[in-house]
C-alpha cells in the first residue's frame, strides 16, 4: 500500500528533524523535495539548470552581494518550476484532489520564500549543508519515485506549519535591519519574473508547457472558487495573493513565440482598460453635484441628515427642469422677440410710479421696473403670434403653465413607485446584522479621509441598527405611554387650534388695515401676517419637538409625528394666506370694473376731443406711461408669492446664522470664561433640524407651483435659492452642528417625504387650477387679456392653427360620450394592477418564508451531519491517544487536529451540499467515518503515533486514502 | 437688506406705538419652548441662587451653617449614614448644596471598595458630606487628607466629621488652598504616593491640581483619580487635557446632577498609568 511507505518515509524525517535544529529541519526538507523534484524531472533541464548556475557565479565573483542574491533567485526560480510540475503532476494523478494541492502548493511556497529570507542571512552555511543534506536524503529518497513525491508533497506542509511563525519573525527582522535588503530583494523579484517570462519558456519542452498551462489554469480556477472555501480568511488572503502572483508570472510565458508578445499586449491593454474603466466611476461620481459633500455629511451625521441633503439635491433637479421650461420656452421669447419695453402700456412704469421706480426699496418688493418685466405675468402681451417664426406666446405660456404641474406630479409619482419598489424588494429585517457586517464596506474607496469617514458612516449604520433592534424588543408601561401621547397630540392640537386663531385674527385685523389704507398703519401692522407667519412657522416646531419628547417613540416615528404636525401647521399658514389672497384679488377685480369704465370714458372723451378740433391732424401719439391701466390681479398674486418666498429665505437663512452659527460661535468661544461648561452643558450646540428643514422645502416648493404661473420668475429665484442653501445649510451642518443623539437611519422616510410632496402638490395645484378656470382674467394685461377664460387660448388655437377635421376629431374625443367611458376604463385598470401587485407582494412573502424555512432546515442538517462526523473522530482521537506514549507535542497537535477537523467536517459538507452525485462527495464520509481505522493499525504497528498529527491537513488522509480505495 | 434696515429704523420712527400684540403672541411658543426645555436649570436657578439668598437675609446665617443645623438636629451623632441621610434630604427638600449626592456617592463608593486606598486625598470638603462619605468607605488604618480652602467651611466640615466620628487620624482637614497645599504634601505631611484622589472644588482648578499632583510625583502607577462634576458645571480643559496626554486610563460615569433629575452630570474615573 503506498499509504504505509509514505508514512514510514514521513517518520524517518520526522526522527531526523527532531535532532537536527530547526535551521537544518527545514534545510533538509527543501533538499529533499529538490531531489526528489530533480527525479522527477527530465535530465536535460537539470543540466541546464546547473549550466545556469555557473553563469552568474563567474560572471560576478567579485561581487559578494550580487552573487548572493543571484544564485538566490536562481534557486528560487529553479524551485518554482518545480513547484509547477510537481503541481500538474499531482493534478494528473488525481483530480479530486485539485484544492487540498493548491493549498500545499502556496504552501511550499511560503516555503520557499522563507529560504529565500534565510539565504539573505546565511548563504554559505547552508551551502554546507545542503552537501550533508544530500547525501543524508540519498538514503530516503531511493524508493519509489511516486512516494517520495507524495511524501514531499506532505513533507511541505509540515514545514509549512511548523515554520509559519519562524519565518514571521525572519521577515519581521529583515525589515527591521534595514530597508535596504527589503527593496534589493523586491528588485530581484522582478527580475526573475522578466526572467521566467523570457528565458524560460524557450528551456522548457512543449510538455512541461503543458503542464505549466494547466497549473496557471488550475490557479486561475482556485482564484475564482476561492471564496467558498471553508479556510480561515488569513489562509484565503495568503492563497490569493500566491496564486495570483503565479498566474501573472506566468501567464506571459505560455503563449508561443510570437503569441507570447500579442498576449503580454493584450493583458495589458485590459489592465488599463479596467483602470480606465475604474477612473471613469470616479469621474461619475465626481460629477453628481454634491455627492462628495453628502457623502461627508452622511458619514457624520447619519443617514437622517444626508437624507435631507440628498432630498434637496433631487428638488433642485426638479426646479431645474421646471426652470428650463419657463425659461426657455415663456422668458426669453417674450423678451427677445415679443414687443420692447416701453412699446405698449402694460409693457411700461406708469407716471405716477416712474419716479422711484429704480429705488432698490420698490426693486426689493418687486415693484417698478421689476413689476414691468418678464418676471411677472402682467409684462406679456396677448399678440397671438411673435416674432419672425410665429411663436405662440399665449399658448406656449398656457402650456408650460399646465405642463410644470404635469411634470412635477409625474416625477413625484414616479418616485415614489421607485421608493416603493426598493423597499419591497430588500428584506430589513432578516440577518439585518449580517448585512452590514459584511457588505457595508467600499472597497473602491482609495482616499485614506474618504476611508475614515466610511469607518465613520460604518460605525453609525451599526449603532443604528442596535439602536433600532433595541427599540423593538423595549417594553414599558403601555398605559402611561398611552396615556402620554394622548396628552401630547391634545397639546399639539391646541398648539395648532391657538396658531390657526392668531393668524385668523391677525388676516382680519389686516383686512381692516386695508379698508383704511395701508398708508395710515406702521410698517409692524402692514407686515402683521408675514411676521406672524414666519414667526408661528418657526417656533411652534420647536415647541412641538418639546411636546413630542413626552411620547417616547423610536426616532424615526416621533419624525414621522412632528413632519406631520409641522405639515398640519404650514398649511393651515398658506391656506390662511391664500385665503387672504382671494379675498384681495375680488376687492382688485371691483376695482378693475370701475377702471375698465373709466378707460372707456377716458378713450371717447380723447377721441372726441381730438376729432372735432382737428380731423386732418393725425392722432395724437400718447405715451404709453400715461394710458390709464387696470390693477392687474395676476400681476399681484405674482408678487405676493414672490415676496413669501423671499421673506420665507431670508427667514431660513437667518435663523441659520442666529440660531446656528451665532449659538456655536458663543458656544466655542465663551466656553473658556463660563462659569460651566456651555458645549456639555446648557446651550450646547443645535442639532439639525431634519423635519423642520424638509418640511420648509415642501412647502416651498408648493408655493412655487401656486404662483409660478403668474410670476414666471418663481423656478429661477427658486432655483438660486435652493443653490444658496445647498452650500450654506452644507457648511452650517458640519460646522455648527453636532449630530442627533439618537442616531437613527432615515431611509425608511424618504417615501414619506414624497407623499407629503404629492399632497402639498395636489393642495397648491388646487387654488391654481380654481383661479385658472374661475376668475376671468385682466382685461388690459398677461398673454390671455381679452378673452373670458385663461383656457380659450387651447380652443382659438384648434380653430386657427389645425385644419377643420382636427377640431373636429377633438370636439368629439372630448364628447362627455367618450371622455366618461374612458375614466372608467382607466379606474378599472388601475384597480386590476392594484389587485395584481397585491397578489404579487403576497406571493413574494410566502416565497421568502419558504427560503428562510428551508435555509434553516439545511442547518440543521448540517449540524447533524457535522456532530456525527465530529463524534466518529472524537472516537477515534481516543483509541489513538491510547497509543500515544511517544508523543511530543501532544497537547498542541489535539488542538490543532480539532480545528482541522472541522475544517473538513466543512468541507464534507460542502461537498455533500455541492453535488452530490460525485463519487468523490459519497466517498468522503465514508473515509471521515472509518478512515481512523486502519490510521490506528499503523501507529500501533509502528508505535510511533507522530503520523497523527498530520492528520490536521485535510490533504494527507485524502491522499492515502484514494490509492487504497482504489485498490479496494 | 432693507428688511434688516427696517427692522431697525421703524421700532425706532414709531416707538410711540406698541409693537402688535399679535407679534408679541407668536414669541409664546418659544417662550414656552424654552421653559419646558430648561425647566431644570431654572428649578435649579432658584433652589441654588434665589433660595439662598433669601434666607441668607431672613436668617442671617449662611447657607452651610444652616445645613450644619439641620444635620446637628435631625441625625444621631456618631452614625455617619444617618448624617448623610440628613444631608440628602435637606439638599433635596429644603435648599440645594452641591455635595457629591447619593447616586454619584454610590459609584464613589464602589470605587473604594475595588481600590482598597490607604491614602486618600480630597480636595474640597465644603461641609464635609463627602469625607464622610469617604471616610465611612475606607479600610482601617487608612487615611483621608481634606483639603478645604474656606475657613468658615472648614469649621464645619470639621465638625461634621467629627460628629460622624472620624478622629483625626482617619480624617485630617488641611484648611488651605489646594495648590498651596499640594507642592508641601510630600514635605509636611510625609506622603509618598497617594491611592486615591477625590476632586469635587472649583472646576477650574481640577486641571492645574491634577498637573501639580503629576508634578510632584504624588500619582503612583494603579493610583485612582474622581473628579466631580465634569460634564455640568463641567471641566472642558480638564477633559481636553484627558484626552490628549494619554497618562491616565479614563472613563466618564455618567449621571445626573446631585439632588436633580434632568441635568446630565457626569463622574470621571482616572487610573494613573505612568509614563510608557
Amino acid at each position: 500500500m503506498p499509504g504505509d511507505t509514505l508514512i514510514t518515509s514521513e517518520n524517518d524525517t520526522d526522527i531526523e528533524l527532531d535532532f537536527a535544529g530547526d535551521e537544518d529541519f527545514q534545510e533538509n526538507h527543501e533538499r529533499e523535495k529538490h531531489k526528489g523534484k530533480r527525479r522527477n524531472g527530465d535530465r536535460q533541464k537539470n543540466e541546464r539548470e546547473n549550466q545556469r548556475r555557473k553563469r552568474p557565479s563567474k560572471l560576478v565573483q567579485g561581487i559578494r552581494e550580487e552573487s548572493q542574491s543571484k544564485t538566490e533567485r536562481r534557486e528560487r526560480s529553479r524551485r518554482r518550476r518545480r513547484r509547477a510540475e510537481h503541481e500538474t503532476s499531482i493534478h494528473e494523478g488525481n483530480e479530486r484532489e485539485r484544492d487540498q494541492t493548491r493549498a500545499k502548493s502556496t504552501k511550499s511556497k511560503k516555503n520557499i520564500k522563507n529560504e529565500k529570507t534565510r539565504k539573505l542571512e546565511g548563504k554559505e552555511d547552508g551551502e554546507a549543508q545542503e552537501r550533508s543534506g544530500k547525501g543524508k536524503l540519498k538514503l530516503v529518497c531511493a524508493k519509489n519515485e511516486e512516494k517520495i513525491e507524495s511524501g514531499d508533497q506532505l513533507k511541505e506542509k509540515e514545514k509549512a506549519l511548523g515554520v509559519k511563525k519562524k519565518k514571521k519573525k525572519r521577515r519581521k527582522k529583515v525589515v527591521e535591519t534595514s530597508s535596504e535588503p527589503e527593496t534589493s530583494e523586491e528588485g530581484d523579484d522582478e527580475e526573475e519574473v522578466n526572467n521566467d517570462g523570457e528565458v524560460r519558456p524557450e528551456l522548457l519542452s512543449p510538455e512541461e508547457l503543458e503542464k505549466l498551462k494547466d497549473a496557471v489554469d488550475e490557479k486561475k480556477k482556485l482564484i475564482q472558487s476561492l471564496r467558498g472555501k471553508p479556510w480561515p480568511m488569513k489562509q484565503k488572503l495568503v492563497t490569493l495573493r500566491e496564486s495570483q502572483l503565479f498566474v501573472e508570472k506566468y501567464e506571459g510565458a505560455l503563449g508561443k513565440g510570437k503569441g507570447r508578445k500579442l498576449y503580454a499586449y493584450k493583458v495589458m491593454m485590459t489592465k488599463k482598460w479596467m483602470k480606465f474603466q475604474r477612473d471613469f466611476e470616479n469621474f461619475k461620481t465626481a460629477c453628481i453635484p454634491w455627492e462628495m459633500k453628502i457623502k461627508e455629511i452622511e458619514s457624520h451625521f447619519g443617514s437622517s441628515v444626508a437624507s435631507y441633503f440628498i432630498f434637496l439635491r433631487w428638488m433642485y433637479g426638479i426646479n431645474m427642469i421646471l426652470f428650463g421650461l419657463t425659461f426657455g420656452l415663456v422668458m426669453v421669447p417674450e423678451a427677445l422677440m415679443g414687443r420692447p419695453y416701453g412699446s405698449i402700456p402694460r409693457k411700461t412704469v406708469p407716471r405716477a410710479e416712474e419716479a422711484g421706480a429704480m429705488d432698490f426699496a420698490v426693486l426689493w418688493d418687486f415693484g417698478g421696473y421689476a413689476q414691468y418685466s418678464v418676471l411677472f405675468y402682467g409684462y406679456y402681451n396677448n399678440q397671438r403670434a411673435i416674432g419672425w417664426f410665429k411663436f405662440r406666446m399665449p399658448l406656449s405660456y398656457f402650456l408650460v403653465g399646465v405642463g410644470t404641474v404635469a411634470y412635477s406630479y409625474m416625477v413625484v409619482i414616479r418616485t415614489m413607485a421607485r421608493n416603493a419598489n426598493e423597499s419591497g424588494i430588500g428584506d430589513d429585517n432578516s440577518f439585518n446584522f449580517s448585512w452590514k457586517m459584511f457588505t457595508s464596506w467600499d472597497y473602491l474607496i482609495g482616499n485614506p479621509e474618504t476611508a475614515d469617514n466610511k469607518f465613520a458612516s460604518i460605525t453609525t449604520s451599526f449603532k443604528e441598527a442596535i439602536l433600532e433592534e433595541q427599540e423593538s424588543r423595549k417594553d414599558d408601561n403601555i398605559h402611561l405611554t398611552r396615556f402620554l401621547r394622548v396628552l401630547a397630540n391634545f397639546l399639539v392640537l391646541c398648539c395648532l387650534a391657538g396658531s390657526g386663531y392668531l393668524i385668523y385674527f391677525v388676516v382680519r385685523r389686516s383686512q381692516k388695515f386695508a379698508l383704511d389704507g395701508l398708508e395710515n398703519h406702521t410698517w409692524w401692522e402692514r407686515n402683521e401676517v408675514n411676521m406672524v407667519m414666519s414667526l408661528l412657522g418657526m417656533f411652534c416646531p420647536m415647541l412641538f419637538d418639546v411636546i413630542s419628547t413626552l411620547e417616547n417613540y423610536h426616532p424615526r416615528v416621533a419624525l414621522q409625528w412632528q413632519l406631520g404636525r409641522i405639515f398640519a401647521l404650514f398649511l393651515g399658514n398658506l391656506y390662511t394666506f391664500i385665503i387672504a389672497l382671494m379675498d384681495a384679488i375680488n376687492l382688485k377685480r371691483k376695482e378693475e370694473k370701475v377702471v375698465k369704465y373709466n378707460i372707456t370714458m377716458w378713450e371717447a372723451s380723447l377721441y372726441n376731443g381730438t376729432g372735432s378740433e382737428n380731423s386732418t391732424a393725425p392722432p395724437i401719439t400718447i405715451h404709453p406711461a400715461d394710458v390709464p391701466r387696470g390693477p392687474c390681479w395676476e400681476t399681484m398674486v405674482g408678487q405676493e408669492f414672490v415676496r413669501l418666498i423671499i421673506s420665507d429665505t431670508m427667514t431660513t437663512y437667518i435663523t441659520l446664522l442666529i440660531g446656528d452659527f451665532l449659538r456655536a460661535v458663543l458656544v466655542r468661544f465663551l466656553n473658556h470664561c463660563w462659569c460651566w461648561d456651555l458645549e456639555a452643558g446648557f446651550p450646547s450646540y443645535s442639532e439639525f433640524d431634519v423635519s423642520g428643514n424638509v418640511l420648509g422645502l415642501i412647502f416651498n416648493q408648493g408655493m412655487i407651483w401656486m404662483g409660478a404661473f403668474y410670476a414666471p420668475c418663481l423656478p429661477a429665484l427658486n432655483l438660486l435659492r435652493l443653490h444658496v442653501s445647498m452650500y450654506l445649510q452644507c457648511w452650517a451642518v458640519m460646522c455648527c452642528n453636532v449630530p442627533q443623539e439618537r442616531v437613527f437611519k432615515a431611509s425608511g422616510s424618504n417615501n414619506f417625504y414624497m407623499a407629503m410632496l404629492l399632497v402639498i402638490l395636489f393642495l397648491s395645484t388646487l387654488p391654481a387650477i380654481y383661479t385658472i378656470v374661475t376668475i376671468p382674467p385682466s382685461f388690459d394685461c398677461g398673454p390671455f387679456s381679452g378673452k373670458n377664460r385663461m383656457f380659450d387660448v387651447i380652443q382659438e388655437t384648434l380653430e386657427s392653427d389645425f385644419p377643420a377635421w382636427f377640431s373636429k376629431v377633438f370636439s368629439y374625443a372630448s364628447n362627455p360620450g367618450l371622455v366618461l367611458p374612458f375614466i372608467l376604463l382607466m379606474v378599472l385598470a388601475i384597480y386590476y394592477l392594484q389587485s395584481t401587485s397585491k397578489s404579487y407582494k403576497e406571493a413574494n412573502v410566502e416565497l421568502k418564508k419558504k427560503l428562510q424555512m428551508q435555509n434553516e432546515e439545511n442547518k440543521k442538517k448540517n449540524k447533524q451531519a457535522a456532530l456525527k462526523a465530529q463524534m466518529d473522530l472524537e472516537e477515534a482521537r481516543k483509541s489513538a491517544s491510547q497509543t500515544a506514549e511517544h508523543q511530543r507535542n501532544n497537547n498542541a497537535s489535539v488542538q490543532r487536529r480539532e480545528d482541522d477537523e472541522e475544517i473538513d467536517n466543512k468541507n464534507q459538507r460542502m461537498y455533500h451540499g455541492r453535488n452530490p452525485s460525485l463519487s468523490a462527495g459519497d466517498r468522503e464520509p465514508q473515509f471521515s467515518a472509518r478512515g481512523p481505522g486502519p490510521r490506528n493499525g499503523h501507529n500501533g504497528n509502528h508505535g510511533n503515533p507522530r503520523y497523527l498529527p498530520g492528520f490536521r491537513q485535510q490533504s494527507e488522509p485524502r491522499m492515502c486514502r484514494v490509492p487504497s480505495l482504489e485498490r479496494h | 437688506m432693507t428688511l434688516l434696515i427696517k427692522c431697525i429704523h421703524l421700532p425706532f420712527s414709531f416707538s410711540s406705538r406698541m409693537v402688535s400684540p399679535a407679534i408679541a403672541l407668536a414669541f409664546l411658543p418659544l417662550l414656552l419652548t424654552l421653559i419646558i426645555r430648561y425647566r431644570y436649570y431654572f428649578v435649579l436657578f432658584y433652589r441654588a441662587v434665589l433660595v439662598r439668598i433669601w434666607k441668607d437675609c431672613v436668617t442671617g446665617l449662611s447657607r452651610e451653617e444652616r445645613a450644619f443645623q439641620y444635620v446637628l438636629t435631625n441625625s444621631t451623632p456618631g452614625d455617619p449614614d444617618s448624617i448623610l441621610d440628613a444631608f440628602d434630604y435637606w439638599c433635596s427638600k429644603v435648599e440645594f448644596i452641591s455635595n457629591i449626592g447619593p447616586k454619584k456617592g454610590k459609584i464613589l463608593d464602589r470605587l473604594l471598595m475595588e481600590q482598597n486606598p490607604l491614602t486618600v486625598l480630597e480636595l474640597g470638603a465644603h461641609c464635609g458630606y463627602s469625607a464622610v462619605r469617604i471616610a465611612r468607605a475606607l479600610p482601617l488604618g487608612a487615611r483621608l487628607y481634606s483639603i478645604e480652602m474656606d475657613q468658615g467651611n472648614a469649621a464645619i466640615a470639621e465638625k461634621i466629621i467629627r460628629l460622624a466620628g472620624f478622629d483625626d487620624d482617619t480624617v485630617e482637614l488641611i484648611v488651605n488652598p489646594s495648590d498651596e497645599v499640594i507642592p508641601r504634601l510630600r514635605s509636611d505631611y510625609n506622603l509618598e504616593r497617594l491611592d486615591f484622589v477625590f476632586m469635587d472644588h472649583w472646576k477650574k482648578c481640577y486641571l492645574p491640581d491634577l498637573q501639580l499632583l503629576e508634578g510632584y510625583g504624588l500619582l503612583g502607577k494603579g493610583s485612582m483619580i474622581v473628579a466631580d462634576n465634569v460634564l455640568f458645571p463641567g471641566a472642558p480643559k480638564f477633559l481636553r487635557y484627558l484626552r490628549k496626554c494619554g497618562l491616565y486610563e479614563w472613563k466618564i460615569h455618567r449621571a445626573t446632577l446631585e439632588y436633580s433629575r434632568g441635568i446630565r452630570d457626569g463622574m470621571a474615573e482616572l487610573i494613573y498609568q505612568g509614563i510608557k
